[in-house]
């Protein structure tokens, strides 16, 4: 991506390459360099400082030190971590992360399957929360104070105060053991059909989507009902005679919409790590599970490659968001800003 | 009740729009601080005044008793302990843990934040870029690394999670510092010579303190929370001592015979968070005066 930056840069090639937004866009992402660094360097001295050897986990409390010592040499984890450190680097920008210290299974292989299951939780989770938070916010917005936006307002804060675990069992318990419509947990691959795959995701993601939509509807209702309140473009379009709906969508909702997107884009980056408790709960393959694991196991090359990858998605999430940005703000496209 | 009767004192700097709520706003306020002293007073007082069972050791063949038996008001859970002494004292831990977290993020966090807004420059690109990597970071993981290098534990917990804290108050701090340099009597203590440190004690410190108390709140119901999926994963309190978290992956082993072991816990754990939100947001509604 940077490279593609440099390029429009030098070549001067579309408008769009070249435009202030994309230079933005690449000194974010150089700035995300050191970023995902910090963080696997922080990992891999956090995971080097928790006693006991690996070694000494894999072949349980009955090895003897020799063998401890033979597998420790043979997983090369006599070396200095500094060392290890370098060569896990090495491998990470070539695209290779390394093997299961348990498994012995590549870790990228790993990784595959479990990211399709966690991706497809959280952009499920984010579709139901963001489609009902917008029409409900916009709903709220048209008459704040009245019935519906109190309704409205004190269903979110109910909602943010849930913890996901506790609301996770409450939808076992409701639609798993009381009524017996759902499956209480288990994962039905997508190949075995997408009803099938759909019922098993349901609870999971209505566990993770609804404080989702309680924050979304919030933070969406207080902005819009500010730009309706406060902004001169608001009054000239009601001056010009535009109807109250159309001015809420049409001109409120699409500048409420950044402030939205900026708040996806952070959520995004923290949710991916936050789908390891409801994917324990709902016993789903993902990664967050994986991690769980790996960290009982004491598997530090793949607990290394899922913070990694959790560090990678919530800048590449932000990114997107920037990105996002200059494509909807002509101000910052065009950098009169 | 202390903390009812802080409410309006601590609302003393706020700007004059916030006035104009009255009544309504004060209840917004008073209502949601009092429930956060009751439950405070019944973790902290109520195993002393009150005659509940110890928390712990219990009998087996009182296990499973439902709610309003004699003596054991909620029940017992599998290990016959009973559930209302556990709650009680799961609250206490749940309570520390969360306002020692908030307190050391107010302290640090707050302080670095401070400074590197108000420096600027080198220092203030430092200290952002090292918050930025644990921000970065995905926080359940360190704490997840820590509790199991360390082993479960009240003070690992609490370190773990003050590692996390300590960004979010930084940013805040950071961030209301930078709105308030901008101001004449900013210029005016700098122009009078007051030296640094002290226009950071006396004119920064007490002007940031309302935004980031306000987020203290919210950061109490937070804490709770993350504390509570910790021992729910088994990596927080340890078993037998209670904890909320605790309670609920116990009840969970027995959730389609027993929902109530759930249900109580999850019951109080969602009472205090909803307290300290509401708290939260009146008192920021009020402070930004809208």
């Amino acid at each position: 991506m940077t490279a593609s930056v440099d390029a429009g840069r030098h070549r001067a090639g579309p408008a769009f390459l070249t435009s202030p937004g994309m230079r933005l866009v690449g000194k974010r992402l150089l700035l995300a360099v050191p970023i995902v660094l910090g963080v696997s360097i922080l990992t891999f001295w956090v995971l080097n400082l928790i006693p006991g050897s690996a070694a000494q986990q894999l072949l349980g409390p009955e090895a003897t030190p020799a063998q401890v010592r033979a597998l420790e040499l043979e997983l090369g984890l006599d070396r200095p971590a500094v060392l290890r450190y370098l060569d896990w680097l090495g491998g990470a920008v070539t695209g290779d992360l390394g093997q299961s210290l348990v498994s012995r299974q590549p870790v990228t292989d790993l990784l595959g399957e479990r990211l399709a299951v966690s991706g497809e939780l959280v952009v499920l989770a984010f579709v139901i929360s963001l489609g009902l938070a917008v029409p409900t916010a916009l709903l709220a917005a048209h008459r704040p104070n009245r019935l519906f936006d109190r309704i409205s307002m004190v269903v979110s804060i109910t909602g943010l105060s849930v913890a996901n675990y506790v609301l996770a069992l409450l939808l076992v318990l409701v639609f798993a053991v009381q009524m017996a419509v759902l499956p209480a947990i288990g994962f039905v691959p997508l190949s075995q059909g997408l009803g099938e795959n759909l019922r098993s995701m349901a609870l999971p993601a209505a566990a993770i989507a609804f404080p989702l939509y309680c924050f979304y509807t919030r933070f969406l209702r207080g902005d819009l009902v500010d730009q309706l309140q406060g902004e001169d473009y608001v009054t000239t379009a009601r001056a010009k005679g535009i109807g109250p709906w159309q001015v809420l969508v049409r001109h409120a909702f699409r500048n409420s919409a950044f402030g939205l997107i900026t708040v996806v884009g952070l959520n995004l980056g923290s949710l991916i790590g936050g789908t390891v408790i409801v994917e324990q709960i709902f016993a789903l393959p993902g990664i967050g599970q994986l991690m769980l694991q790996a960290i009982n196991t004491r598997d530090f090359v793949v607990v290394q490659a899922c913070v990694v990858v959790f560090a990678v998605v919530a800048v590449l999430a932000n990114l997107l968001a920037d990105l996002l940005y200059a494509v909807l703000d002509p101000r910052i496209r065009y950098g009169s800003r | 009740m202390a903390v009812v009767d802080a409410g309006p004192a601590l609302v003393e700097p706020a700007t004059a729009p916030a006035r104009s709520r009255g009544w309504v706003g004060s209840l917004a306020v008073a209502v949601p601080a009092g429930a956060v002293a009751l439950i405070a007073l019944a973790c902290f007082v109520g195993p002393l005044v009150l005659p509940v069972p110890p928390p712990i050791g219990g009998s087996v063949l009182e296990s499973y008793l439902p709610a309003f038996s004699p003596g054991h008001l909620l029940g017992t859970d599998p290990n016959g302990n009973d559930i209302l002494a556990r709650i009680l004292y799961g609250g206490r831990s749940s309570l520390i843990v969360a306002v020692t977290v908030n307190l050391i993020g107010l302290l640090v966090g707050g302080t670095l934040g401070a400074l590197s807004g108000f420096a600027g420059g080198v220092v203030d690109t430092v200290i952002m870029r090292v918050l930025d990597v644990l921000i970065a970071f995905p926080s359940l993981v360190l704490t997840l690394a820590v509790a199991q290098s360390l082993g479960p534990s009240q003070t690992n917990t609490i370190l773990a999670l003050a590692f996390f804290s300590i960004p979010a108050f930084a940013r805040i701090s950071r961030a209301a510092t930078l709105r308030l340099r901008e101001l004449p009597f900013m210029a005016a203590a700098g122009l009078c010579g007051t030296p640094g440190w002290r226009i950071l004690l006396r004119h920064v410190a007490p002007n940031i303190a309302p935004q980031l108390i306000t987020f203290g709140m919210l950061g109490m119901g937070i804490v709770i929370v993350i504390e509570g999926a910790l021992s729910f994963l088994g990596l927080g309190i340890p078993p037998p001592a209670p904890s909320w978290g605790n309670m609920i992956a116990q009840g969970q082993q027995s959730i389609s015979a027993t929902p109530m072991l759930v249900v109580w816990p999850s019951a109080v754990l969602f009472v205090t968070v909803l307290a300290f939100n509401l708290l939260g947001e009146s008192l920021r509604a009020r402070w930004s005066g809208r």
